[in-house]
């Protein structure tokens, strides 16, 4: 009797165990895309936001994670539930031409964005006294032999150690010594400015955290990782957990800048002027560590980026793929990687080149693609034969087609303005 | 598109030309546009039954012998006979829906390949589907580049391999792997499945997604399934495990090695492993619960319990025959061990000593020392450098009595070896 009672007892204790063991195992691909999201595009933009605005965008950050917990969920749970990558998907069901422009589309958005990562390599290293031209190309070297001579778990290891680099960000925020109590309530305080450059850093802000990609790379990530829908509970608290931690990181960029380069008035334009002017405001080390951050956050994506993007192009039409692979079983695949590694890292080193141009291109074919990925992925997700009794709720598919068809109406906007921006400076 | 009858000589044609064509009735009213092919599945070489003629939301199915003629990208057909359109059946296929853009295993390439586009041959006004495009032109045409490309192709090289190198797979050497149940599957192309390589076939279901997996791994037969498990990795091999029925996990995880069955069955959930060696019969799961029990990178844990063990009054004739008998079932076979009362290990001898010498002899004669044993609790690297050191193929693994417990072979540890590193 006594020893029933003690197995009684013993019971929830040993089932809490269990299922810190299952997250543990089951952690990972949501975490490592939320992160990889606040690659240098993103580390620039909230740079700006708290640079140019202070605290008046930090309440933009709730709407943004519940907006990004909703589609990473669908991404996390399509993954779990078919065993199938959202390219497979879109091509089993769409067919070839629709896949064809997609990935066309996902190949110009990820090179632009490589692009954008190597130039953030080049800029926080240059703080440190680092010129590009060293800098980049062993980077890019680096990251080339990380992920061809790694396997898929280790490789999840060293970004798992990447992720918790992203601490350098509270910690210089700590350094800026904000006003805490004026910084939590502008995060809770929704405001609104009718002017056109704070909107367009509000699209921006919103842009630049959820991109076409990730939806891609999470689920392919989690597929990778031969989750069972049985432990999908595990795999919904790690997505949730990525982005909350993602949209944090984004809160403490914000609140350093806006304590210091806001207040005191100082100009800048890209994330590195940011760091630099944390130096004379927060001292050297908040300055070093902002820097250190940008070339972890840039580093980690450079290296995501070009192997998801070769993964999805290769899985929708075909072609053998997997770094488990050698070079002439997947010729495709490699040679897509190395294209696009080589690529983003060259185009850096061209001296006078358009930079900021070509951001611009790849942020508006990344906002053109984005409408078409969350409206493929609704749909998908809504069918039978593909989900069964995972289909979105009445209520979830309500929030979800919200948060699309707000993201649409931003994203739209955010072409727009990139455009008319492309032709004003081209002119 | 050449300008012919249907019925006129038997000719190639790709899914892709009849896909969108225009359907119209005896009057010549528009009724919609193909929008798929239904197959029947009873002959080696499918033929086309029915097309499925679709008009917005509305979809039919006309019988293919309500095709009265096809010209151009246009099909004149018999109206009259169109039915709504027919549920899913074991033996029919609906191509473009449960074929075409999905993942097929290549029976004869060993590996996993999309559709790009299905090929027929027309016979006599019949279709029926020969080939599977797997190749890049296949891509091409689907896109409607095919002749855009061809020309600027010829134009640069008129000699190019692109022009020719259609890759298409016969029909019969293809396994569809659609997850509904009882779905076709090919005859020809599961007898060869079985006899693949088992590496081969473990590839093959890691590059499948989890439900064509499971199909896959359901039609296989027990020896197979269990060859092909021991190859995969663990991902792989807990989730079909997980999947079919635990009699069936049983059954197989009784033909596999000891060592692998252990090593799979400790990467599984702890209920699930109760359930499966409750299930299992007793010997073997008395031999891998005994293998449970080491840690699993020791020599305890990578040894195995398939091994010859003879007593000292065996002749090498009774030696032979024992091998013969369980060669089968013993993957690596290079030395024989011989034993005394308790199991203690007295020696060893090879397969070469008991070829060589005569068929009378004892192999309490023929034996000699163990050139080298291990503890069940030596690491790796011990029972790596003994294997180097003394050139065995297996290396014994003996309790403190001096009782033989079971065997490392080279396989197993080269395996561990190179993941170590």
């Amino acid at each position: 009797m006594s020893a029933e009672l003690a197995g009684g007892a013993d019971r929830p204790k040993r089932n809490f165990w269990r299922n810190v063991m299952v997250f543990l195992a089951v952690v990972g691909p949501g975490i490592i895309t939320a992160n990889v999201d606040n690659d240098a595009g993103g580390i620039t933009t909230y740079s700006l936001a708290g640079a140019q605005y202070g605290n008046k965008l930090l309440w933009t950050l709730i709407p943004i994670t519940i907006a990004l917990v909703v589609i990473q969920e669908m991404s996390a749970r399509m993954g779990v539930m078919t065993g199938k990558g959202l390219a497979d998907l879109i091509r089993e069901n769409y067919g070839v031409k629709v896949t064809f422009w997609i990935m066309v589309a996902l190949l110009v958005a990820d090179v632009g964005n490589t692009i954008a990562e190597f130039s953030g390599v080049a800029a926080s290293v240059q703080i440190f006294g680092v010129p590009p031209w060293i800098s980049v190309p062993i980077t890019a070297v680096a990251v080339w032999v990380l992920v061809l001579k790694g396997t898929y778990r280790q490789v999840e290891k060293v970004f798992l150690v990447a992720c918790l680099f992203y601490v350098a960000y509270p910690i210089s925020a700590m350094l800026a010594r904000p006003d805490w109590g004026t910084v939590l309530k502008s995060t809770v305080t929704p405001t609104f400015q009718a002017s056109g450059g704070y909107v367009a850093m509000l699209i921006g802000v919103v842009g630049t955290t959820i991109a076409p990609w990730m939806q891609f790379y999470l689920q392919s990530a989690v597929v990778e990782k031969g989750i069972k829908p049985e432990h999908y509970a595990h795999s919904r608290l790690d997505v949730i957990v990525g982005c909350i931690f993602t949209d944090v990181v984004a809160f403490f960029i914000i609140a350093a800048c806006a304590a210091t380069v806001y207040v005191a008035g100082v100009k800048v334009e890209t994330a590195d002027q940011a760091a630099m002017a944390l130096g004379p405001l927060a001292g050297k080390y908040a300055s070093w560590l902002f820097a250190f951050g940008l070339f972890n956050a840039s580093f980690f994506a450079a290296t995501i980026l070009p192997l998801a993007t070769s993964y999805y192009i290769c899985e929708a039409f075909g072609w053998e793929s997997g770094i488990d692979k050698k070079w002439d079983e997947a010729k495709q695949f490699y040679s897509l990687y190395t294209l696009i590694v080589a690529l983003g890292a060259a185009v850096v080193l061209i001296p006078h080149l358009p930079l900021l141009q070509i951001m611009l291109l790849s942020q508006v074919v990344n906002g053109m693609l984005l409408p078409f990925i969350l409206i493929f992925m609704l749909l998908l997700i809504n069918k039978e034969k593909l989900m069964g009794p995972h289909r979105n709720g009445p209520w979830f598919n309500g929030i979800a087609w919200l948060t699309t068809v707000t993201m649409i109406v931003l994203t739209a906007y955010l072409v727009y303005a990139g455009v008319r921006d492309l032709l004003v400076g081209g002119a | 598109m050449p300008e012919k009858q249907a019925s006129q000589d038997p000719r190639f044609l790709y899914l892709s030309e009849l896909l969108g064509a225009r359907v119209l009735d005896a009057g010549g009213q528009p009724l919609g546009r193909v929008s798929d092919a239904v197959v029947t599945t009873r002959e080696t070489y499918p033929l086309v039954e029915a097309i499925v003629v679709r008009r917005g939301r509305q979809r039919l199915q006309l019988p293919w012998e309500a095709v009265r003629g096809r010209r151009g990208g246009r099909f004149e057909v018999d109206a009259t006979v169109a039915e709504p359109l027919q549920p899913s059946a074991a033996d029919r296929i609906r191509l473009v829906e449960e074929i075409l853009d999905q993942q097929i295993v290549d029976v004869e390439g060993a590996k996993v390949v999309r559709v790009n586009d299905l090929h027929f041959l027309s016979v006599k006004g019949a279709l029926r589907l020969v080939h599977v495009d797997v190749g890049f032109r296949g891509l091409v045409r689907r896109m409607g580049w095919e002749r855009a490309v061809d020309g600027a192709v010829r134009l640069v090289r008129p000699r190019a391999r692109y022009l020719d190198a259609d890759q298409l797979l016969s029909w019969k050497l293809v396994q569809p792997l659609s997850s509904a149940p009882g779905k076709v599957r090919i005859e020809v192309a599961q007898r060869m499945l079985a006899d693949l390589h088992p590496s081969d076939l473990a590839e093959i279901m890691e590059d499948l997604d989890r439900q064509q997996r499971t199909v896959l791994f359901g039609r296989l037969d027990v020896e197979t399934a269990a060859e092909a498990l021991e190859e995969a990795s663990p991902e792989v091999t807990t989730q079909l495990l997980e999947e079919v029925s635990p009699e069936k996990a049983a059954d197989i995880l009784e033909e596999m090695a000891p060592d692998e069955a252990a090593d799979v069955l400790a990467e599984l959930p702890g209920h699930t492993r109760r359930e499966l060696l409750e299930a299992m019969d007793r010997p073997e799961a008395h031999e891998v619960r005994q293998l449970l029990e080491y840690h699993p990178r020791s020599a305890g844990g990578l040894m195995t319990t398939d091994l010859v063990e003879l007593r000292r009054d065996a002749t090498v004739d009774d030696a032979l025959l024992e091998v013969r008998r369980r060669a089968d079932e013993i993957p690596i076979l290079h030395e024989i061990f011989v034993t005394g009362s308790s199991g203690r290990l007295e020696g060893i001898c090879t397969l070469k000593d008991l070829v060589a010498a005569e068929p009378a002899l004892l192999v309490g004669k023929l034996m000699r020392e163990a050139p080298a044993t291990v503890q069940p609790e030596a690491e790796l690297h011990d029972v790596a450098e003994a294997a180097s050191k003394y050139n065995m193929v297996s290396v014994p693994v003996v309790d403190e009595a001096g009782a033989l417990k079971g065997i490392v072979t080279v396989d197993d540890i080269l395996a561990e070896v190179l993941r170590e590193r």
